[in-house]
Formats: structure tokens, C-alpha cells, sequence
């Protein structure tokens, strides 16, 4: 037991003294993520006018960079709401002082993947064929393929989301509203819907809240299963195996909480939140993060199994071509990071190190990565029919819009953390009687 | 809350916050208003109640929400089917998806509503006997009472742990402000 003992008014000071208006860094910070952003937006434009055959795809790699950045971040959001939702339904302790800061991380993955579908279309606007409405052309989606499932999924998470996060917020809010003065608190005042902290709105409040973290437990499984048959569904060899759903889930869930402490690690240096997340509150998402690192080195070793034990001369193919072909050092590049990397984890030292803790984290999120780009262009590329083989590249402007999603992604973030509370104080204060019970008990041990 | 008078005592845990309310409702006060800083089941417990129906919100929402998907799945694919190689026009399996995307689409809409609508949300005027300082550090019991009350109330939240007392005058009847009935 490692954090230290604090009180509720110090939750207030230490997470309230985050929204001071910010300094010169900070907007320099944003404006060069907004440059990022609309070098990405230039970019679109010119794919929008030029059409798509400015990008690298070709039959037959018709999914590849965009797809596998749709992947990614729908990944990424997952492990949010695993720290926000289901750590929440079994009383998890240390996810109090991280799980906004995860949660707030998923609502902006979420908007981040929704765009590459759109970029991906090419002709953007005719997006709404996807969604049933009153036509004349008689034609309705149809709801036997993945790709509608995909769209009404990933629109559920999104909006199930923001109401949890939003949800989450009001009582934080209301507080930041009560100790901020001028615009703020005008806005903090029409955000909180009037927050008291009554005991009849804090009876309805943990209701829909625990409800809602019920609701989004099994969308946590369901979204990123019903991504991953985005590729099952299909008979394409190394795309078509019952392992994707799990194999995906946990994927997301590794990739997702490398990002929270990527995320977290220079936020709590940057904002003075030393003494709300600590190593430990750290350690214990790094435990996750090393759990699932075996979860998925099983799921290479079981993919990479059943395709030889299979004896189907396909599927043998696309694996040995995954790992000995023109994309191998792709492959091998994911099984260093994902598998070996983590590793140092099962050390305590290491997991109480942020510098250890950050490079880990960042060199997962490059592995899963080049995961889900193996998987999507690498199987694409070594089809059933030998003469089709192609192997695909990115160009300027497939790059340019995914650094620019990066971009954008983490420039809401910087956002949102500098105008609304990063960290739960309400939450953090229940932790506090246990956490006095905690630390008298280990001193009564030691005594 | 018709009385003249508000008595108002801070607490600084959720302990003496509970003991504060007990003690009240044993004396034979009514139902006080709480406020925290944070949900409380010490606070809910001493302060009894129904169960909020939220969860009630939520449970039709789903169902509506269920019903919804598989009417719109099989509705519009029989009224505009993709004929596929001879496979089922209405499909099951891949239905249950669409269907339950939408329980918990709607399950969570209609969760929300349910909260803004118990909660009276969104609220323009103070609750009676508010202070800024709830959602800081401090518990507050608010009890409505007469003047010859006043004085008994006072003693028992101090005896309760209270580290502050005030009273101040009931400026309004509280109509719609009332706690819900047990």
C-alpha cells in the first residue's frame, strides 16, 4: 500500500488547480497539434478532389492503412471503459485516480476511428447509406454483413460513452463551478444542471451510473467482437478464424491501457498529480497491461498452431508468408513489441518506473499497430490466387492522415484536461475512509 | 419543507454525517435534506428510502430497445430483401447483433432520461440550505424545523459530531423541493 494519505479538500485543491488558465506552452502545444491536424485535413481534401487512387491501395489490398487505423483506435477505446466500467462493477480500488483520465482517452479513440470509415469511403458523403431511412431507390442495409453491425456498434459505443463520461462529470463539475469565478463559472454552472450533492440526487446518480457501467461491460465485449468480424466474416486466409473476436478484444484492452499510461505518465508530471496517481495506482495497471501481453503472445502462438495443424496448404501459406515474407519484419517487429517488450512487467522495479512504464507503453502501442496492419494488408496481399499477390505501401497522404489522427486525438485530450476535471475528486474522495482504514492496518502490521 | 427555520450542520465524515441523521429521525424530525461530496451508502442507509426507480427507466428502455431491433432487422429486410445465393432473407444470428446494440443504446438513453427526470435536472434555483463548502470537504444535514425545534435540532447534530450549527429563516415553501416519500 503505497499512496498516501490525503484529504478531501485536498482532492479539490490538487485536481481544481489543474483548470488554472494555462500558460504559453500549453497553447503553443495545442496550436502545433492543430497544425498536424489540418496538414491530415489538406490531405483528405486532396483525396476527396484527386480521388482515392492517391493512396497505395490496389487490388488486392483494398484495406490497409485507413482500416488499421479504424482498428487501432476502436482498440485503444476499449481499455477505458474497462478502467471506467467493469473496474467499477467489481470495486476495483486503484482505478479511481486514472479512470477519467482512461474514460475521457475512450470518447476521443472513439471519434478518432469513426473518422477513418469516412476517409476510407472516399466519396465521404454518401455515408449515410450505411444507417436505414425512407428512400426511393428501394434499398435498405443489409443487415447480414459486418460492416452495418460495425456501424450501429460503433455508434452505440460512442454514444454510450459520452453519456457515461458526461454522467461521471456533473458532480466533478459542480464543484469546479463552486470554487471557479468569472466565464468559467458560468460554464461550469450550465454544465452541472444544477449539482448539489443532494442524497435523493446522489441515490438516482449511483444508480444510472452503476447501471450504465453494467450496460457498457458487455459493449466493451460486443463492439470490438463485432469489429473483428469485420474480417472473419470473410474467407480470406488469416482473416477467417473463430480466435478473432477474443484475439481482438484482448489486443484492445493491451494497446488501450499502454495508451492510458502513455497518457497518464507526463500528465501527472505536467499538472502536479503526483500525489492523487501514483506508482502505485501505476503498477497495478501495468500488471494489466503484462496480463495481456501473455493473452495475446497465446493468441499469435494459437493462430500460428491451428493454421499449420489445419493442414489447409492457404492458410499455411499466409502464415508462413506473415512471418517470412515481404511484410516479416513487420511481424517480427509485433512480436517484439507485444510479447518481448512487456516482459520487464513481471518486475516490481520495473513497474514503479515511469521511464520503464512510458517506453513499454509506447512500443506496445507501435506493436499493435503493425498487429492489426499485418493482420488487414499482410493476409490481403497473399490471397487464394498466387498471380493477384501484391504488396502494399502507404503514401504521403495515407501517412499524413493518420499522424494527423495521432494529432488529433491528442489534442482534444490536452483540451479537455485543461477545462475539465482529469481526475475524479468525487470518487477519489470515497476512496479515502478505505484508504485510512488501508494505512492503519499496515501500520498496526509493522507495529 | 413548510417550517420557519433551517438548521444546518457540517460534518467533516460521512460517519458523523449518518450518526446526524439518525439522531434526528430517532428524535422524531422529519426527513432532512443531505448533502456530500460524494455518494455515501452510511448516508443513504440512515436516511432510508425507495430504491430509485432509474433501474425501471432502464429496463423498459432495453426492452423497447430489443423489440426495436429485431422489428427494424426482419421488418425491413422482409420488406427489402437482398436476395444472397439463397440464403434466409430473415436471419437470426446476425439480427441478435443489430438487436442488441440497440438494448443497450437504448437502455443507456433511457437510463439517462430517467436520472434527469428524479433528479430534477437541470436546476436553476439552491436547494435549501446549500453551501459551496459540500462540495468540498464538508457533510451537510438540513432540517426543517419550527423555532421551538430549533434548539433541540441543533443540540443533536452537535452531539452527532457537527463541527459547525447555523440557522438561518426557511426564505420559501418547498413544493416541489420535497424528498421523495418513502
Amino acid at each position: 500500500m503505497a499512496a498516501p494519505e490525503l484529504g478531501y479538500d485536498e482532492v479539490n485543491r490538487w485536481v481544481l488547480q489543474t483548470l488554472a488558465p494555462p500558460g504559453r506552452r500549453y497553447w503553443v502545444s495545442v496550436a502545433t497539434l492543430g497544425a498536424v491536424v489540418v496538414a491530415g485535413i489538406t490531405a483528405w481534401t486532396y483525396q476527396i478532389y484527386t480521388g482515392l487512387g492517391v493512396t497505395g491501395l490496389r487490388q488486392p489490398n483494398m484495406w490497409a492503412t485507413y482500416i488499421t487505423n479504424f482498428v487501432f483506435w476502436v482498440g485503444i477505446a476499449h481499455s477505458g471503459t474497462l478502467i471506467s466500467a467493469i473496474l467499477l462493477l467489481f470495486r476495483t480500488r486503484w482505478r479511481t485516480p486514472v479512470y477519467r483520465a482512461a474514460e475521457t482517452m475512450t470518447v476521443f479513440a472513439v471519434m478518432t476511428a469513426g473518422l477513418f470509415p469516412l476517409i476510407h469511403l472516399g466519396r465521404s458523403w454518401f455515408f449515410y447509406w450505411l444507417l436505414p431511412y425512407p428512400n426511393e431507390r428501394w434499398l435498405q442495409p443489409n443487415f447480414r454483413s459486418p460492416l452495418v453491425w460495425d456501424a450501429l456498434a460503433v455508434s452505440t459505443y460512442f454514444i454510450v460513452s459520452w453519456v457515461f463520461l458526461l454522467m461521471g462529470l456533473i458532480p466533478d463539475i459542480a464543484a469546479a463551478r463552486d470554487a471557479a469565478a468569472g466565464w468559467r463559472r458560468t460554464f461550469y454552472r450550465a454544465c452541472a444542471l444544477g449539482w448539489q450533492g443532494s442524497d435523493d440526487q446522489w441515490r438516482h446518480f449511483s444508480a444510472a451510473y452503476l447501471l450504465l457501467a453494467g450496460l457498457a461491460t458487455p459493449l466493451v465485449i460486443s463492439v470490438h467482437s463485432v469489429v473483428s468480424w469485420d474480417f472473419a466474416m470473410a474467407q480470406l486466409p488469416g482473416w477467417h478464424s473463430t480466435i478473432f473476436a477474443p484475439y481482438f478484444v484482448a489486443g484492445a484492452i493491451f494497446s488501450g491501457c499502454a495508451l492510458v499510461l502513455t497518457l497518464l505518465i507526463p500528465l501527472r508530471r505536467l499538472m502536479g498529480l503526483e500525489a492523487a496517481i501514483t506508482p502505485w495506482h501505476l503498477d497495478n495497471l501495468a500488471k494489466v497491461i503484462l496480463l495481456m501481453s501473455l493473452v495475446v503472445s497465446y493468441a499469435y502462438l494459437t493462430e500460428a498452431l491451428i493454421a499449420w495443424y489445419s493442414g489447409n496448404p492457404f492458410e499455411r501459406t499466409t502464415f508462413a508468408m506473415r512471418y517470412w515474407g515481404p511484410y516479416g519484419w513487420l511481424a517480427w517487429l509485433m512480436v517484439f513489441c507485444n510479447c518481448i517488450a512487456p516482459l520487464p512487467l513481471f518486475s516490481p522495479r520495473a513497474r514503479r518506473s515511469m521511464v520503464v512504464l512510458f517506453v513499454i507503453s509506447i512500443v506496445i502501442n507501435i506493436g499493435m499497430w503493425t498487429e492489426r496492419f499485418v493482420i488487414i494488408a499482410g493476409s490481403l496481399a497473399t490471397n487464394f490466387m498466387p498471380s493477384q499477390w501484391a504488396f502494399y505501401k502507404p503514401t504521403w497522404v495515407e501517412i499524413t492522415i493518420t499522424a494527423a489522427s495521432f494529432a488529433w486525438f491528442l489534442m482534444w485530450f490536452t483540451l479537455f484536461s485543461k477545462f475539465l476535471p482529469i481526475v475524479s475528486m468525487t470518487e477519489v474522495k470515497e476512496g479515502i475512509p478505505w484508504q485510512r482504514q488501508a494505512i492503519a492496518q499496515a501500520r498496526r502490521e509493522a507495529a | 419543507m413548510n417550517g420557519a427555520l433551517l438548521v444546518t450542520g457540517f460534518f467533516t465524515d460521512e460517519a458523523g454525517c449518518a450518526r446526524g441523521v439518525a439522531a434526528l429521525r430517532s428524535a422524531g424530525f422529519g426527513k432532512p435534506y443531505v448533502f456530500a461530496p460524494f455518494a455515501s451508502e452510511a448516508i443513504l442507509a440512515a436516511l432510508g428510502g425507495a430504491r430509485s426507480p432509474v433501474r425501471l427507466w432502464v429496463l423498459l428502455g432495453g426492452l423497447v430497445g430489443c423489440a426495436s431491433g429485431f422489428a427494424l432487422a426482419i421488418g425491413l429486410s422482409a420488406e427489402y430483401p437482398h436476395v444472397t445465393a439463397g440464403m434466409p432473407i430473415v436471419s437470426i444470428p446476425p439480427f441478435v447483433i443489430i438487436a442488441f446494440e440497440l438494448t443497450i443504446l437504448c437502455s443507456a438513453l433511457s437510463g439517462l432520461l430517467g436520472f434527469l427526470v428524479h433528479g430534477r435536472f437541470p436546476r436553476f434555483d439552491p436547494l435549501p440550505g446549500y453551501s459551496q463548502l459540500f462540495s468540498n470537504d464538508r457533510f451537510g444535514v438540513v432540517i426543517d424545523c419550527t423555532a421551538g425545534e430549533s434548539e433541540r435540532a441543533d443540540a443533536l447534530l452537535s452531539g452527532a459530531g457537527a463541527v459547525e450549527v447555523t440557522t438561518s429563516v426557511s426564505s420559501r415553501t418547498q413544493g416541489d423541493d420535497t424528498s421523495e416519500e418513502e
